[in-house]
């Protein structure tokens, strides 16, 4: 049961995001704010961490090729930034404490590191001309908030069910 | 020997980088039609995203209701007001469309730029990154929506097709940053004038109307809606309203900018029109001089020289 619950949960999160994509931007005493959902990451992030980051990679490549075809067109962009910030997500907690807290802050900053890979793809290719401090402002922090939010309340569900899966697959080597 | 290919990791990641590169600038090009392998994905995620999108959509409506009874009674005052003027707008307007039929019918002409055929679409998403303003809907080509088709709401144009699966069709709205995305504008003021849609303004976070006749006034609140001349929009569909008039860029002709009537934020109903005059086919934008609407026949007449 477990074992389908994981990529489950991962194509539900992909089907969600433009949803909660529709609520943005929203607009605050004249700003305009853009809430980017970078749901299905956050999860793929952690299932890196605390599950296989072999797994978490080939995910990202599925979902990252799905995305660049049915949302943006561009085919490659997605498909190798989402496998490499798994791949980073792997690695870094190689030499770290796995504590929800840390994992939490590494996650946000990792996502953080995707939005601006794609502000500066977006910005070369020139389909985006707002300067670097508007991104920051209308685009990066809103987008942070929101997601650290996000993980804040369902991260603790994540790693629950991540781990019941860890168990559920030591107890079947054993 | 064997360390001369130092690392087959490395050797690995050059190809896929060469790879990546390649794929980018084949995906980057001024595609018209989506290969046959995207078309599968983009139908299969299509038809799951839309079993997602309706519980979404029926969730977001009771919110929306909720909101609207909160404001029931002072909405019922505004619309009582308005209620009176009504019943004159509308004799005003049927005795206005009949006559119009009869003039119609007096010079023979029946085609008109107004005239489109209504698809209902539902949006099904909108790309979650927001770099790019699209937003992909649940009719494609099997229920008869071609490219080029523009989409709007109650309240006004949205934007128009620009990508067509046999499931579902993808609408590149009017805030853009594309230099070839123009519409055909004309503003109703005593006398109409006629301009383009280009562009808008992140700032302003408002629509930008160029190439006014400087000879002509154009003034604030007034009322912009598509002309049909462009060849792909029907004529006569709201766009927004005029904030501010300047000049443009060489002092020739004025600008404007436009304030949409419809509301971007949240889209969940669409109407894509279909033109029942002659709609002209091809890119616009390109500036080639071409017979856009007859591709074919400049072709054979190249031959025959």
């Amino acid at each position: 049961m477990v074992r389908f619950l994981i990529p489950s949960v991962a194509v539900l999160l992909f089907l969600l995001e433009p949803e909660f994509a529709m609520l943005s931007p929203i607009e605050m005493k004249g700003d305009i704010y853009y809430l980017v959902p970078r749901f299905l990451i956050l999860y793929l992030i952690f299932i890196s961490i605390y599950y296989s980051r072999q797994r978490a990679v080939m995910y990202g490549l599925f979902f990252g090729v799905l995305y660049d075809v049915f949302y943006i067109d561009i085919i490659g962009l997605y498909s190798v930034l989402y496998p490499l910030i798994c791949f980073l997500a792997g690695s870094i907690v190689k030499v770290i404490h796995q504590h929800l807290v840390v994992t939490t802050t590494i996650s946000v900053i990792l996502v953080a590191i995707l939005e601006f890979i794609l502000y500066q793809f977006f910005y070369l290719i020139d389909f985006t001309a707002i300067p670097l401090a508007d991104f920051l402002r209308s685009r990066l922090l809103p987008t942070i908030i929101a997601n650290a939010l996000f993980l804040m309340i369902l991260g603790w569900a994540f790693k629950y069910l991540i781990n019941a899966r860890v168990l559920q697959r030591a107890r079947e080597v054993s | 020997m064997p360390h001369f290919f130092f690392n087959k990791k490395v050797i690995l990641l050059l190809v896929g980088m060469v790879f990546l590169v390649a794929l980018i600038s084949f995906s980057l090009r001024d595609r018209t039609n989506a290969t046959l392998p995207e078309q599968i994905i983009k139908d299969t995620v299509g038809v799951a995203q839309s079993l997602v999108a309706k519980p979404a959509n029926y969730i977001n409506g009771i919110f929306n209701n909720i909101d609207s009874l909160l404001n029931t009674y002072e909405e019922n005052k505004r619309l009582k007001a308005r209620l009176e003027d009504f019943a004159v707008v509308q004799a005003e307007a049927t005795d206005l469309k009949s006559e119009n039929t009869k003039l119609r019918e007096l010079l023979n002409k029946s085609e008109s730029l107004k005239a489109f055929n209504p698809i209902h679409a539902t949006v099904i998403a909108r790309n979650p990154d927001q770099w790019e303003e699209k937003i992909i809907l649940d009719k494609g080509s099997s229920h008869g929506v071609e490219k080029n088709m523009a989409v709007m709401t109650a309240k006004g144009l949205v934007g128009k097709i620009i990508l067509v699966t046999p499931f579902t069709s993808e609408v590149e709205l009017l805030y853009t940053n594309n230099p070839n995305y123009r519409v055909s504008a004309m503003v109703l003021g005593e006398k109409e004038a006629y301009g383009l849609i280009e562009g808008f303004d992140e700032e302003r976070n408002e629509l930008i109307m160029k190439r006014i006749d400087s000879s002509l006034t154009v003034k604030e609140g007034e009322q912009v809606v598509s002309s049909g001349l462009g060849g792909i929009f029907p004529k006569g569909v709201p766009i927004g309203e005029i904030t501010e008039v300047s000049t443009d860029d060489f002092g020739l002709t004025k600008m404007a900018y436009v304030k949409p009537s419809a509301d971007f934020s949240i889209l969940e109903h669409v109407v894509i029109a279909k033109r029942t005059s002659t709609v002209v086919d091809g890119s616009d934008g390109n500036a080639t001089n071409e017979d856009l609407s007859n591709p074919q026949k400049k072709a054979s007449e190249e031959e025959a020289e």
